[in-house]
């Protein structure tokens, strides 16, 4: 899993559960491997995405070194900052592990780099 | 003395146990919270047990609060003043007796406990009407009196619950009566104070004619159903007698509603509540307290229903279901759940044994044949490719029930998330996937899906929504796609045609048999056979797998076995139509391809 898609996840499925969001993450493996960099891509995908839970999950994980906190006006021209988003958002990822609901508690184990998001109809709303 | 230090070290012992395992910190310091650290649901420890324990220290101490989560051997008492919870632990820590051998009950003190309420977040269905005490005390003495019956003499015993017929018998094979064939034991004439009382009320709906008795014991309950519309008249009544219960209410929008249903109360079913939701009770010994509360919104004061995490005991329930029947179709407005609503062959099925199916001829099958099926499927589809031309860099393209993820794009400028049910084809995806920068999988169930809502720019469902087997359930899925769509995102869907004319399915040497077909009965439900090749005779059916095995990198000559995978083949205009009930998703294209309706729609901007 990368934390570009840990950046979507939801348990809100989950009977109960108003927001399910963000996952906390636990990995017990963690993978970095180097990927082509894009530097439109990454600009283009930030404002998609939540920064302040993707610090999170990075920092949980033990990747948020020289990550900034948040986002810059013109980050877009900031290459060095656009190489640390690259990182953290394609070139990590968890390939052992759990994320964990943060209403409910109910985990979705991750396993050879897939998370497992399926419940079983009892626990849907 | 040495018994109090025994019992100290024990607790201490025990505290220390649930700190390690489940992060419970406890504390010396008193408060008005206690958790039991060896007692709790896993352990079978009943809210009766603690209600009889606080009457036996005074009559005047409020019960507390009980919260036994699901598999957990502890459990937690919220107490209103810390001394009554003072006063509970000096009695019973290490002196309570939890079962027959005499093991004694250890807790603590602890500063938080779980949080498991909820707010409903949905008003009661349209046109159900709970009146409370519709009865008094006596007429419930009465009435339970009257229709009760031994556990010997039950007319008919089904698998949850007991039941007995007045007027007409209903007839649980087709969910109807049949009016050709009416009982000799009317509705009793013990009901008649009832109809002039709703007229009181304001529901001026005449007298029934047909009644239906369900004895529920604690831990019995009834699937969720609709009753079906054509049989029945547009109202449906229902007398509880003798237990409160908790009713959950769900719309096929994906809405469920609790709903706290009091003894002596009658509760009426019209409109929506009668025709487009579906009812059950859920089978178990306690329901959730349900509570509302006042809370404030701006300057106005709104009134919430608030799920509860604490429980209270089923007692006995008899209810009394009244309808009025009727004959010819159905003339509702309501037509996701109208058994008159033309659909092709088939009825619909219902949900239970929808699921069931597919559990049983798609997914199960698709994680056998994972490997095989995986090297039949090489390239993305034309039409795929074609829809994704000129997707701008920085896209999130989600491709749900993406199999080996043979559409997933060779580019590194988008986000593309392969969401799979199979873990045996996911596997094979996130091999394929593996060199793609931007490429992800996920595995996840297309009705639930686990990704935030509007976070993509586009998704494709291929090959995918003719697996799931009703139509419910296939409206499920396409309102789940919507809801993931960001505004002015596009989704492309496609779906096996039932139609296989215009495709290179059909072998022309092979001729379909109609006269002596296959049928397999999953759950009730005949299912035929479909002969491979051939033009499809139905719309629900089983189309056969013959499965080979691979060895090495070899896919082996002869078929190991035959699987059996589930489709719902789709008429022309099925699927857009399908499209155009989902609120907010505008169908751009409807066409046919190479034997499959594919349909691409837009999740409208202003919604």
């Amino acid at each position: 899993m990368k934390l570009i898609t840990h950046n979507m996840l939801t348990s809100k499925c989950l009977k109960g559960v108003t927001t399910g969001y963000p996952l906390s993450i636990k990995a017990t493996n963690v993978k970095v491997t180097e990927v082509d960099f894009n530097p439109e891509f990454i600009t283009r995908i930030i404002p998609k995405l939540d920064w302040d839970v993707l610090w999170s999950a990075a920092d949980s994980i033990g990747h948020s070194e020289g990550l900034p906190k948040t986002v810059e006006p013109k980050f877009e021209d900031d290459e060095e900052f656009l190489k640390k988003a690259h990182r953290v958002l394609l070139e990590i990822e968890v390939e052992e592990g759990h994320l964990t609901c943060p209403e409910s508690g109910r985990q979705f184990p991750i396993s050879k780099g897939i998370p497992n998001m399926l419940l079983t109809e009892a626990e849907v709303q | 003395m040495n018994e109090e230090k025994k019992v100290e070290r024990k607790r201490k012992r025990f505290s220390a146990r649930l700190k390690s395992s489940k992060g419970i910190i406890c504390t010396d310091t008193p408060g008005p919270n206690i958790v039991l650290c060896n007692s709790g649901q896993a352990t079978g420890l009943e809210k009766s047990f603690i209600v009889k324990l606080i009457k036996s220290l005074s009559s005047d101490i409020q019960v507390p609060k009980f919260i036994a989560e699901k598999g957990e051997s502890h459990s937690y008492l919220l107490f209103s003043t810390t001394k009554n919870a003072i006063l509970f632990y000096n009695t019973f820590n290490g002196k309570a007796k939890i079962d027959e051998n005499g093991t004694p009950l250890y807790m603590s003190f602890v500063e938080r406990v779980p949080n498991n309420e909820f707010i409903c977040q949905h008003d009661n269905p349209q046109g159900l009407f709970l009146l409370d005490n519709f009865i008094s005390i006596e007429e419930e003495e009465h009435l339970i009196k009257y229709f009760d019956w031994d556990e010997d003499i039950v007319s008919s015993n089904l698998k949850n619950r007991q039941v007995k017929h007045y007027g007409y018998e209903f007839r649980y094979g087709t969910n109807d009566v049949d009016l050709n064939c009416p009982l000799a034991e009317k509705i009793p004439d013990v009901c008649d104070v009832l109809w002039t009382r709703l007229k009181e009320h304001g529901f001026d709906v005449g007298v029934p004619d047909q009644l239906t008795v369900n004895k529920y014991k604690p831990g019995q309950g009834i699937p969720s159903h609709v009753d079906r519309h054509s049989p029945f008249g547009d109202t449906i009544l229902s007398l509880s007698l003798g237990s409160a219960v908790v009713m959950d209410w769900r719309h096929h929008s994906g809405k469920t509603v609790p709903v706290l249903v009091e003894r002596r109360c009658l509760l009426i079913m019209k409109d929506e509540a009668r025709y487009d939701w579906q009812h059950g009770i859920q089978p178990r010994t306690w329901d959730p307290i349900i509570e509302t509360r006042s809370v404030q919104m701006g300057n106005n004061d709104k009134l919430i229903k608030v799920v509860t995490s604490d429980t209270v005991a089923r007692e006995t329930r008899i209810s009394l279901t009244f309808r009025w029947t009727r004959s010819g179709p159905c003339q509702c407005n309501f037509k996701t759940l109208c058994d008159s609503v033309e659909k092709g062959n088939s009825n619909d099925i219902e949900d239970e044994l929808a699921s069931n199916l597919e559990e049983l001829h798609v997914h199960k099958v698709y994680e056998q044949i994972a490997g095989h099926f995986s090297t039949t499927r090489h390239k993305p589809w034309p039409k795929v490719v074609e829809f994704l031309e000129g997707l701008p860099p920085g896209a999130v393209l989600l491709d749900l029930g993406a199999g080996n993820g043979k559409n997933i794009l060779r580019r590194n400028d988008i986000l593309q998330i392969a969401g799979e049910r199979s873990s045996g084809l996911l596997n094979e995806c996130k091999q394929y996937t593996q060199s793609i920068p931007g490429a992800d999988c996920l595995r996840l169930d297309l009705l639930y899906p686990g990704l935030k809502h509007s976070c993509a720019d586009v998704v494709i469902c291929i090959a995918v929504i003719h697996h799931f087997s009703s139509k419910a359930r296939r409206l499920q899925a396409i309102c789940a796609i919507s809801n993931l769509l960001r505004p002015g995102g596009r989704a492309l869907i496609t779906v096996w045609a039932k139609d296989q004319t215009r495709s290179n399915y059909l072998c022309k040497s092979k001729q379909s048999q109609t006269e002596n077909e296959h049928l397999i009965t999953v759950g009730g439900l005949d299912l035929p056979i479909h002969e491979n090749r051939t033009q499809f005779q139905h719309n629900d059916l089983l189309v056969p797998w013959k499965l080979r095995n691979i060895s090495g990198n070899k896919l082996s000559d002869k078929p190991e076995s035959t699987l059996l995978r589930y489709y719902h083949v789709f008429e022309e205009d099925e699927l857009s139509n399908l499209c155009k009930e989902v609120p907010g998703l505008y169908v751009i294209s409807s066409f046919y391809e190479e034997g499959n309706w594919c349909v691409v729609c837009e999740k409208n901007i202003t919604i």
